[in-house]
């Protein structure tokens, strides 16, 4: 178990080596340079744009040779320093952490409320197969998963924010994280970006308690004389809800740089997925490496833990 | 040569091209499901408007500023106009005419005619992207499968590296740095698409490499190119067809959220160019943003109840 553990961090740390090489590179052949927006002020004020180019990227060392900037960052790096964002002015570290709480809070909450919502409506919709509450349960998720998550934030702003007026049209950072009017204001993100799970976790959890309610353990177990409850409840949910764990933490990561990405732009929410955004149209490579790095990273610790959570849910489990 | 690929096309599609019965027996099975049904026909009718639409429409691109933001017939919009030498504002309704049936939007281009250019894109995005995602998929996932040892594992290794990779940032990233053309927005998608195909078509292939007909054709003295192209995909083939009807919704979302951030191909109005221009007018015109959306999540609908249609009627042990 210590060496799969090991191995894995080893090829985890490959990966996110090679996906920031990758980011590095591409950036940094672009058309565009960092020091574009500096030359704009320059060129209003009529001054001599060629040499004020020439002297800001040689203080950023940007007219070194590609591969020598790449070892440049990569050795800073290291030494824990994630370089120097020139779109905002300052330190990449210092603009993540005034920025990740935004996105962290949007991520956790509709994974929450999709986990949580799509679970029950999945096993309520087993137990009572076949009736209108199921066949309402089916077409909500075909919905559900067929909606683009964009789109349905633009309707759910159209419907509550513009013509009913119970939301405001976008998002106030004026608010505290922790307070009642900011989870207010997270209901219409939490929503859009969390249906498209919801819905599957409902199609997935229906099908999985049909699946194990035909075993022959719960004819056992009902053979037992045990209570429905604790044979669907016990029996049956916890079989069926295992697998459901993996699909969880693969959503996890299109959530992290598909869905919360697009969310945080149509609500104007200021997560880590904005500020990538207009780092990568600023090309402000430093930022868009290190958000790209980071949300890769966390999603291979995620899937890491997850196999490891694992063995102790399954102990028919077992990694050599 | 090409009479070659025509004959190596022909074995591929072989169980279909040549056993009429076959693809009679899976026909009727389809069409069992309405649902699936509905969405074909919905599909071929989104084909027919795409190809033969734009001969009928007024021109997409053509802005009409005496029109802006028209209301499709039956609804109206009030509208305050400020007046300069009486210095009030005036009020007048819009009212939607049959010259624009489904609106206009702020510069006054025709709604229905975007509509339909916007059809042609998403099927062309969706079809070749997918296209290519599969057959790369198909031949990945075969590859790996049959020849086994140091290629399954590089294939395999390469395969979980790319899974990793933020399909939607990389997607991004690169359109922004080599320019949104159609032709890129639709080469990586394709190029980067076909891991989860070459994953499920290995799985499938990995069995059937045991089976005895393989074992027969070997020791007839068939090579392995033989083998594969003869043998092999022929009989992956119906998954390969469900893997790319189910895929087809991700990759029109794909370009219309790649549109809708404003990366779309500038020379073709698609689906997520009209949401974009739609998110900023959500006040004054809702139809601009409901319309290309509901356009959106329907044929994305159609294309998961057709391929879950079709899933099933290739399924041997799936009860209709």
């Amino acid at each position: 178990m210590r060496n799969y553990i090991i191995k894995r961090l080893f090829y985890s740390v490959i990966i996110a080596w090679g996906i920031l090489t990758v980011t590095f590179v591409l950036l940094r052949i672009g058309p565009t340079s960092p020091v574009d927006r500096y030359i704009l002020n320059i060129a209003a004020k009529g001054q001599n744009v060629e040499s004020v180019k020439q002297a800001i990227e040689a203080r950023y060392g940007l007219d070194k040779p590609l591969i020598e900037q790449y070892f440049t960052y990569l050795g800073n790096l290291l030494q824990g320093n994630w370089g120097w964002s020139f779109s905002t002015s300052m330190p990449v570290l210092e603009l993540i952490g005034s920025h990740w709480i935004y996105s962290f809070q949007l991520i956790l909450l509709a994974t929450i409320f999709a986990i949580v919502l799509g679970i029950s409506i999945g096993m309520l919709s087993a137990v009572k197969q076949n009736t209108k509450f199921d066949y309402a349960a089916s077409i909500f998720s075909f919905i559900g998963i067929s909606i683009p998550g964009f789109w349905l934030g633009l309707m759910l702003i159209l419907v509550f924010a513009v013509q009913l007026g119970i939301f405001k049209t976008y998002y106030d950072t004026n608010y505290p994280i922790w307070s009642l009017e900011n989870l207010k204001q997270l209901i219409l993100p939490v929503m859009a970006l969390g249906i498209g799970e919801l819905a599957g976790y409902v199609r997935y959890t229906r099908s999985a308690m049909l699946d194990n309610l035909r075993k022959e353990f719960v004819t056992t177990a009902r053979a037992k004389g045990l209570s429905e409850r604790t044979v669907i409840g016990k029996h049956v949910f916890r079989n069926a809800i295992l697998p459901l764990v993996t699909i969880i933490m693969f959503d996890l990561g299109s959530i992290v740089f598909g869905g919360a990405y697009l969310t945080e732009i149509v609500f104007g929410i200021p997560g880590l997925g904005q500020v990538s955004f207009n780092a990568i149209f600023a090309n402000d490579y430093a930022v868009v490496v290190a958000i790209t790095l980071i949300g890769t990273f966390l999603v291979l610790l995620l899937n890491l833990g997850t196999d490891v959570v694992y063995t102790y849910l399954d102990p028919r489990i077992r990694y050599d | 040569m090409t009479s070659k690929s025509i004959s190596v096309l022909r074995k591929i599609a072989g169980p279909f091209y040549v056993n009429r019965r076959l693809l009679g027996y899976y026909w009727e099975r389809l069409q069992k499901n309405k649902l699936s049904i509905a969405g074909l026909g919905f599909i071929l009718f989104l084909a027919i408007v795409g190809i033969f639409g734009p001969l009928f429409t007024q021109d997409p691109t053509k802005a009409d500023l005496e029109v802006p933001n028209m209301p499709p017939p039956g609804f109206t919009r009030q509208e305050s106009i400020y007046n300069i030498k009486t210095n009030d504002f005036t009020n007048r309704t819009i009212e939607g005419g049959l010259t624009h049936p489904l609106g206009t939007d702020s510069k006054g281009r025709d709604m229905l005619a975007m509509l339909v250019s916007g059809a042609r894109i998403s099927l062309f995005v969706g079809l070749l992207a997918t296209g290519i995602a599969v057959f790369l998929g198909t031949f990945i996932g075969v590859l790996s499968a049959y020849l086994g040892g140091w290629v399954d594992n590089a294939l395999m290794r390469f395969t979980d590296i790319m899974m990793t990779f933020p399909f939607f940032l990389l997607l991004v990233l690169i359109v922004f740095i080599f320019g949104s053309s159609l032709a890129i927005i639709v080469l990586v998608i394709g190029l980067t698409g076909w891991t989860g195909a070459a994953r499920l078509i290995r799985s499938e292939a990995l069995s059937l490499r045991t089976r005895d007909f393989i074992t027969a054709s070997k020791a007839l003295g068939a090579s392995d190119t033989r083998i594969m192209f003869n043998h092999l995909i022929p009989n992956v083939i119906s998954l390969v067809i469900v893997m790319a009807s189910l895929s087809i919704p991700g990759v029109i979302m794909a370009e219309a959220a790649l549109s809708f951030i404003g990366l779309g191909d500038p020379t073709s109005t698609s689906w997520g160019t009209i949401l974009n221009a739609g998110q900023h007018s959500l006040e004054t015109a809702w139809w601009v943003a409901v319309e290309p959306g509901i356009m959106l999540f329907l044929t994305v609908l159609a294309f998961n109840f057709f391929g879950d249609g079709l899933r099933d009627a290739f399924d041997p042990k799936a009860s209709i």
